[in-house]
């Protein structure tokens, strides 16, 4: 029996708190809501929505992955350096497409052929492929770029004000949606994540699924590279840092359950939204930009502790134990399935593991 | 038996520690001074001290990666006390310490244990909120080493029969640890805990009492890093440890702790911490170009998780061989 | 060596009519009421503090508003932020120190777009037309060869020398760098460089690449480190670890002043960092006001004194001085 249901109101929840901060934002201040602004949040979140995403599917098969803001970081290297070595954007914006989901594809093997813990071992790639940023480029970044190219990353499409990298988000964002939520395919994950051995059992391939997963996920980090390497005219080999601990704290707090097995990508989206607009509408209040990381750090908390809480009433008033015996969600699944060498970084007592 | 396994887990990476150092040594005949080894031993002191209360955590299946947060924020907060106040008692350097990061721990474990919340994800929070809050504090001010009382330095770059202070204290520490968890009914049931949770309850330990409290410590042990922080580099401002706590959590799984809990011991972790700043400072002296170091540290992690896992499983296997497992 | 020394007396004495003459009310041409966003690499960094001090002088005499914002850590994406922020809330200038001279070009040209005035101060970009003037100490050439001639007096002109820097990324630290190349090969063929390390302006990264370059050089003679931050971090790993290497370079003699007292250091050198502020703000205030473009020629007035542009906007305010026991404890009494 899924708690689905409560997740589904979390999504909605989430929605109509973007609804409620975008009104009440545009009527507090006229700025807000201007063209530029919009065109600003909408650049400022575009690496993070689109690595979202994959990290989404990847945790609700109840994996992750903390190398991408490295595979990021490491595929717009690539593309500075075939840039320089070819003269042809295109072919460097291929070869960081490849970069990405070769990384990804390693992080892929190594869990799903090693049966290695997916934190362990993407904590361990994430300096492999940042290092490997700095051998490529040393201390020299790479800068040149045509101004064709990286006038996209700040002339919006003409006739609108939004930025050229809303095509993408919304193309991949879609495709995801269709992939996560009409297909056998997202019914798949949504069967592992709930359940390891069942899903093996009634035929899913679950290795081949995990690794595409994670080939999927690097295929982004790629994809975020070259959106990051347009917004900044340049590569450098210390981008992007710290991104993938907003990544994921944009997944979660968009309902996608650190437990696996439950998520929506328009939770997602929203979540990714709310971060980018609450961070815009604080700073032109005049809060300090440096502490503006406590809302992503209160957004995060409030996401699982919401949840939590109102189980527990319920389940006070019910008069029930505080086991519950529904999965889904952050509710932990029954206990007494002893997994004896399985990670979980999850809340105590769950079986639900990474890797 | 248990003796056996752990004695197996550690020997591994302490090995490859003295052959590298060896290695090393003969290589570089400047690192033979004692100098590098020094170098090394400070550097890894931090990290390695964070480890002993990360080690707990993650021997049950938890993980705190606010630790460089908190740290960063004490660190600050006992400097510029001293900056406001013309100095600060070692006495009171303390209590701001253990007082700011057994807040802090207080709150992680308080969400994880008794709410049930994941601890990935609650500290992931917690280290976004303590910075933020460490930032808005901070916005601004530096606290240099004229700010600070003397003996900052002086324990920082200290020594206590030619090993540095701040490693002595780490090393103190973890040896504490290793043995608490060992010999005491408190350590052998986070092991328990680590290795299969439900049974754990059903045999009737306090499974959220630990958690809460192995929180509680760690929070403290970041506290007082914080303090290990500011007489290593007599310097505090808003980006005062940041980054460090993947490194932390590195230094374990190299030092034998599993992710998957139930295994490892703190003087392992300390054992990581000093492998990787061996492997940093051997790529240095051995003439590697700093553009590979991190590079290679990374392939090294790798490498260490995959051993790791090869090596736990066919001790597992024999384990299960001779002696029949419950479940 | 005693010419630089008596130019350094005169731009002292220069310097200190400045700062003498920002207390008298200069006849100001800017606009008043302006909004200026003053930029610095990073907020928690000493010699932005100085630096932000000059710009707010200079604010109060044009009765400006201005906000002092910035990133904690010195990296182009973190500034895009803030420049950003400027951008949203309708300021009229900014006046920038460029953490990274590449990354910046989209946001800056935004700017431009929107018709605010960007003046650099103390970093540059690379584009030139991304902003309108760049107010800077000295050139180039002249900063980076006067530290090797430091350095050079200090290991006898000879050894090998490295240099710890802050970002790669920072268009001041890398002229500085070739314009050292350059001077070591032309009159110190005894000397050679070891390797260039990046502290990024991060104090505990600074602390970590010292101690590397003594690792993988052990006999390294001397290091000369052109940013405030790094020269703190050399000075002090050298005294905790009580090491044989001669440090020089750029540093704040409030923050260095101990360290030459007891012997620490012998001499290193900086301009004034609220002087470049000041300047700064005058330049992006005119440049608001319509008075000031990028033409080589144009003059920019500012506390008394009449700077001149030359190509591509640069203004240059003077050669650094250099700080020894003598003069150390006057000046760090200013910044």
């Amino acid at each position: 029996m899924r708690s689905g249901g409560f997740r589904l109101g979390w999504d909605k929840g989430i929605i109509l708190l973007l609804v409620l901060l975008i009104v009440f934002g545009g009527m507090s201040d006229n700025l807000f809501l201007s063209g530029d602004n919009i065109n600003f949040i909408i650049g400022d979140v575009s690496e993070v929505m689109l690595i979202a995403f994959a990290m989404a599917l990847l945790i609700i098969v109840k994996e992750i992955d903390l190398s991408v803001a490295s595979n990021l970081t490491l595929s717009s290297a690539v593309i500075g350096i075939t840039w320089h070595g070819t003269n042809s954007m295109w072919l460097a914006v291929i070869a960081g497409l490849l970069t990405g989901s070769t990384c990804g594809l390693i992080n892929g093997l190594l869990v799903t052929r090693l049966g290695l813990s997916s934190l362990a071992v993407t904590i361990g790639t994430l300096a492999l492929y940042r290092g490997l940023c700095y051998v490529l480029l040393g201390d020299t970044p790479v800068a040149d770029y045509p101004t064709e190219w990286t006038d996209l990353g700040y002339q919006p499409i003409p006739g609108t004000f939004l930025p050229w990298v809303v095509v993408p988000m919304v193309v991949a964002g879609l495709a995801f949606w269709y992939v996560l939520h009409g297909t056998r395919l997202g019914r798949w994950l949504f069967a592992i994540g709930q359940g390891d051995e069942a899903a093996v059992f009634s035929g899913i391939p679950l290795k081949r699924v995990k690794l595409s997963l994670f080939v999927l996920t690097g295929f982004m980090c790629g994809l975020a590279g070259l959106a990051y390497t347009i917004r900044f005219a340049s590569s450098s080999p210390d981008g992007a840092l710290g991104f993938e601990l907003l990544v994921i704290a944009a997944v979660l707090f968009g309902g996608v359950a650190i437990a696996g097995g439950v998520g929506t990508i328009w939770g997602v989206v929203a979540a990714v939204l709310i971060w980018g607009f609450s961070r815009s509408y604080l700073q032109l209040a005049g809060w300090d930009a440096n502490a503006l990381v406590i809302v992503s750090g209160l957004l995060l908390l409030v996401s699982v502790a919401v949840p939590r809480v109102l189980s527990k009433i319920r389940d006070a008033a019910a008069h029930r134990t505080s086991r519950p015996s529904s999965r889904g969600g952050v509710t932990p699944p029954p206990g007494g399935e002893a997994e004896p060498l399985s990670p979980a970084v999850a809340g105590h007592d769950q079986g639900s593991h990474r890797g | 038996m248990m003796t056996k396994l752990l004695r197996v887990r550690e020997l591994p990476i302490l090995v490859a520690l003295l052959i590298l150092l060896l290695l090393t040594g003969i290589l570089n005949p400047a690192f033979r001074t004692g100098d590098g080894l020094t170098a090394i031993l400070i550097e890894s002191a931090l990290i390695g001290f964070l480890a002993v209360g990360q080690t707990n955590l993650i021997i049950m299946r938890h993980i705190d990666l606010s630790v460089s947060s908190t740290a960063g924020l004490v660190s600050f907060l006992v400097g510029s006390y001293s900056m406001n106040h013309g100095g600060v008692t070692g006495g009171v350097a303390l209590l701001i310490a253990i007082g700011v990061g057994a807040t802090v721990g207080i709150v992680n474990g308080a969400l994880v244990a008794y709410l049930g919340l994941p601890s990935l994800v609650v500290t992931i929070a917690t280290l976004y909120i303590v910075r933020g809050i460490f930032n808005y504090l901070a916005a601004g001010i530096t606290v240099t080493a004229d700010q600070l009382p003397p003996y900052f330095s002086w324990i920082g770059s200290g020594e206590v029969l030619g090993v540095p202070d701040l490693f002595v204290f780490a090393a103190a520490a973890a040896a504490i640890m290793t043995l608490v968890l060992r010999y005491t009914r408190w350590g052998r049931d986070l092991y328990a805990i680590g290795s299969n949770p439900p049974a754990a309850r059903r045999v009737g330990i306090p499974v959220a009492h630990r958690e809460f409290g192995a929180f509680v410590l760690n929070g403290s042990i970041a506290g007082v890093a914080g303090l290990m922080l500011l007489s290593r580099f007599s310097f505090a401002d808003a980006t005062a440890g940041l980054g460090i706590e993947l490194y932390v959590v590195a230094a374990c799984v190299i030092g034998g702790v599993a992710i998957a809990g139930g295994v490892g011991t703190p003087a392992g972790a300390l054992i990581g911490a000093v492998l990787l700043q061996t492997i940093a400072f051997a790529l240095g002296a051995l003439g590697v170009s700093q553009f590979w170091q991190q590079a290679v540290a990374g392939a090294l992690l790798v490498a260490a998780i995959a051993f790791d896992r090869i090596v736990a499983m066919r001790s597992t296997h024999r384990a299960m061989r001779l002696v029949e497992v419950p479940v | 060596m005693t010419s630089i020394t008596k130019k350094v007396m005169a731009v002292a004495a220069g310097a200190a009519v400045i700062v003498g003459l920002a207390v008298a009310p200069a006849s100001a041409t800017p606009k008043a009421g302006l909004k200026i966003a003053i930029i610095p690499k990073a907020i928690n960094n000493g010699y932005f503090t100085a630096w932000n001090k000059g710009a707010q002088k200079a604010c109060k005499e044009i009765k400006a508003t201005c906000k002092y914002i910035g990133p904690t850590q010195a990296t182009g994406p973190a500034q895009v932020a803030f420049i950003n922020q400027a951008i949203q809330q309708g300021y009229n200038a900014i006046v920038l120190s460029a953490a990274d001279q590449n990354a910046l070009a989209p946001t800056l040209k935004k700017a431009k777009a929107k018709g605010i005035c960007v003046v650099t101060s103390d970093a540059d970009v690379a584009d030139p037309k991304t902003r309108t003037a760049a107010v800077l100490p000295a050139s180039s050439d002249r900063i980076g060869a006067a530290e090797v001639d430091w350095i050079a007096q200090e290991v006898g002109s000879k050894g090998k020398i490295a240099i710890l820097s802050a970002a790669a990324t920072a268009a001041n630290q890398n002229a500085w760098i070739e314009a050292m190349k350059k001077q070591l090969a032309a009159k110190y063929p005894n000397m050679s460089l070891a390797g260039v390390y990046y502290g990024d302006d991060d104090a505990t990264k600074s602390a970590q690449q010292f101690n590397q370059i003594l690792t993988e050089h052990p006999d390294i003679a001397g290091i000369i480190s052109p940013t405030t931050v790094g020269i703190l971090a050399a000075a002090q790993e050298k005294k905790s670890k009580g090491a044989k290497v001669a440090i020089t370079g750029l540093g704040l003699p409030s923050q260095m002043k101990d360290y030459v007292l007891d012997g620490t250091i012998n001499k290193f050198g900086l301009w004034n960092p609220i002087d470049l502020g000041y300047v700064g703000t005058y330049g992006a205030a005119e440049c608001a006001s319509g008075n000031l473009k990028q033409a080589t020629g144009a003059k920019l007035k500012a506390g008394g004194k009449t700077y001149t542009e030359g190509p591509n906007g640069v203004i240059y305010l003077g050669d650094p001085f250099t700080f020894t026991k003598g003069n150390i404890v006057t000046f760090a009494k200013i910044y």
